[in-house]
């Protein structure tokens, strides 16, 4: 297993990579400090989805498994969080580790569902199993508070304000996406990479592909499970539809709009999708129009997104395996 | 030599068309086995039959006297048979050197994927297969900027990692140039046998099987023509007929 010294040098290698993003973490700090609460809010909502985003992308750009039910991980995240302090009884603080469990152990077993197939029956199995859970945490009145949700069982925000929340969530996604960056970085993120690209290469050399597949099935599902907790915390509630087909849409328009297979993309694509979603229809009333225009100019003209003309520009924190 | 390898009564079909008939082949340790014959004669599918490819395959296949039939490819590259593709298929993304780890991480077992520690251990190790395979100024290159002499190069790197005691070559030397071909299968001979590993490999240039071969199978059209020694092989009359004496 790892020692504590080439642990040490991994994170030190990450963190020279993140170089770039240091001046940005700062800027986003300084920016939540001094900006009005309502940007706080905003600032809080980017990084929950852009961890989110990086999550899927973590099984799109480097498992070349595309999931139409990533959401569900999100959901289970949040409910899990949020039926632990309510019928569990749990403090929120002690509950937060318990929504990426619950998303994780979700993950372990629709993913050990998935994996058995690839390609287009591969998705479409990820959006059964996001159905099914979608529509349990709907009708499931007595639990679940079916369509309703589960509002009102606690202070939003941990009690904090607007602003010490956006800290503290900052703080984690950083701490949450340098995981997922060592991981993609690691000899596992070299298998799961090895097996998006060519399964059959992989299983001559000997490896059992779709355990491989699972087990970054399970990492993504509990990352998106980070995110629906944080989320769920923020907003003090849980709604069925942080398990719906909307939100894992709009995870993979965020991938898309930042970057296919460049691990900045989910960031940058959450970045850019809030953006746009918070400031166009304040001018544009079908912003969707905008939005739609946009992917399509994207898919055309630049296929690997925002990171991707980063890349072509010269800087090297946009750049991916192409 | 008691055979490393024992196809018995090998068939394998698709709908009404039969593409092996009743294939039977011991393959001793330590020899260097060609299989040749015209185009369509089943060869390549005999060669995924034997890694594990393909489905609805009858017949027995005793690898160290345990049949192997049904197992899948990853089962049989952990019991030491490694193979490399008639098209190239190192993973194009990574780097040259990215190919290498990735098959040492798999070779080193199912946890090695967490440890970096058998991971740095391993580098070493990598750099000395490029310099082997002859890529070692190409380790950070990508695969799919390398020629495909290049890549054939590093998949056969990539299978000898695994330390394979069977290695099976599916037209290891496909669009090269005759100069490439001969230097690839020189270097793939002498490492082979230096370290003592079974190889069996399907050729169509009858001047490499000729160099390198110890023994040679012909099949034609599903089913084995003839078995023998290159010198045998080439004094047949009916593979002469129907094979060597057709245009090759």
């Amino acid at each position: 297993m790892t020692d504590p010294k080439t642990l040490w040098a991994a994170v030190s290698r990450a963190a020279l990579n993140w170089k770039l993003l240091v001046p940005l973490a700062v800027a986003l700090e300084l920016f939540n400090r001094l900006s009005p609460a309502s940007s706080s809010t905003l600032l809080t909502e980017v990084a929950i989805l852009a961890l989110f985003a990086t999550s899927l992308n973590l099984l799109m750009s480097f498992g070349h498994m595309v999931s139409f039910g990533h959401a569900a991980y999100f959901g289970l995240g949040a409910y899990g969080f949020t039926l632990a302090v309510t019928r569990g009884g749990l403090a929120p603080e002690m509950a937060l580790l318990v929504g990426p469990l619950a998303a994780a152990l979700g993950g372990l077993v629709f993913g050990a569902l998935c994996v058995r197939l690839t390609e287009i029956y591969f998705a479409m199995l990820t959006l059964a199993c996001a159905q099914i859970t979608y529509t349990v945490l709907f009708q499931w009145y007595d639990v679940t508070g079916g369509d309703t949700g589960i509002t009102g069982f606690m202070i939003p925000r941990l009690g904090l304000s607007e602003t010490g929340y956006a800290s503290l969530v900052l703080g984690l996604v950083a701490l949450a996406l340098l995981a997922l960056w060592m991981i993609v970085k690691s000899p596992l993120g070299l298998m799961i990479r090895a097996v998006g690209q060519d399964r059959a290469r992989a299983e001559a050399l000997g490896l059992a592909a779709r355990r491989v597949q699972l087990v970054a099935f399970v990492i993504a599902a509990f990352f998106a499970g980070i995110a629906g907790t944080l989320y769920a915390v923020l907003h003090g509630s849980a709604f069925p539809d942080y398990a719906g087909l909307g939100l894992t849409l709009d995870g993979l328009i965020m991938v898309v709009l930042g970057g296919l297979n460049s691990f900045a993309g989910g960031i940058w694509g959450a970045v850019i999708y809030e953006m746009l979603s918070n400031f166009v229809p304040k001018f544009i009333h079908q912003w969707e129009l905008v939005l739609g225009l946009l992917l399509l100019g994207i898919c055309l003209a630049m296929p690997h997104g925002f990171a991707g003309l980063l890349a072509r520009l010269g800087w090297r924190g946009g750049k991916g395996e192409k | 030599m008691a055979p490393i390898l024992s196809a018995r009564h090998i068939r394998k079909s698709y709908g009404a068309f039969v593409a092996l008939r009743d294939i039977s082949l011991d393959i001793p340790h330590g020899e260097r086995h060609a299989l040749i014959g015209p185009n369509g004669a089943g060869k390549s599918t005999f060669i995924a039959c034997l890694a594990g490819q393909l489905s609805g395959v009858e017949g027995q296949m005793l690898f160290k006297d345990e049949n192997v039939a049904a197992l899948p490819p990853a089962a049989l590259a952990r019991r030491g048979i490694g193979r490399t593709f008639q098209i190239s298929r190192a993973f194009l993304q990574m780097t040259v050197l990215e190919n290498l780890m990735a098959a040492h991480v798999i070779a080193s077992g199912r946890w090695a994927a967490l440890s970096r520690r058998i991971y740095g251990e391993r580098i070493d190790r990598a750099h000395e297969m490029l310099v082997t395979v002859g890529l070692a100024d190409r380790a950070r290159d990508r695969v799919a900027d390398l020629s495909l002499g290049d890549r054939k190069r590093l998949e056969f790197g990539m299978a000898l990692v695994g330390e394979p005691e069977l290695l099976l070559l599916d037209e290891p030397t496909a669009g090269m140039s005759i100069k490439e071909r001969h230097g690839l299968m020189d270097m793939v001979a002498e490492r082979l046998a230096s370290e003592g590993r079974t190889l069996l490999f399907v050729e169509h240039d009858i001047d490499v099987v000729m160099k390198i071969a110890q023994r040679v199978t012909v099949m034609v059209r599903g089913a084995v023509l003839a078995v023998g020694t290159p010198e045998e092989i080439a004094a047949n009359d009916e593979v002469q007929a129907v094979y060597l004496g057709g245009g090759h």
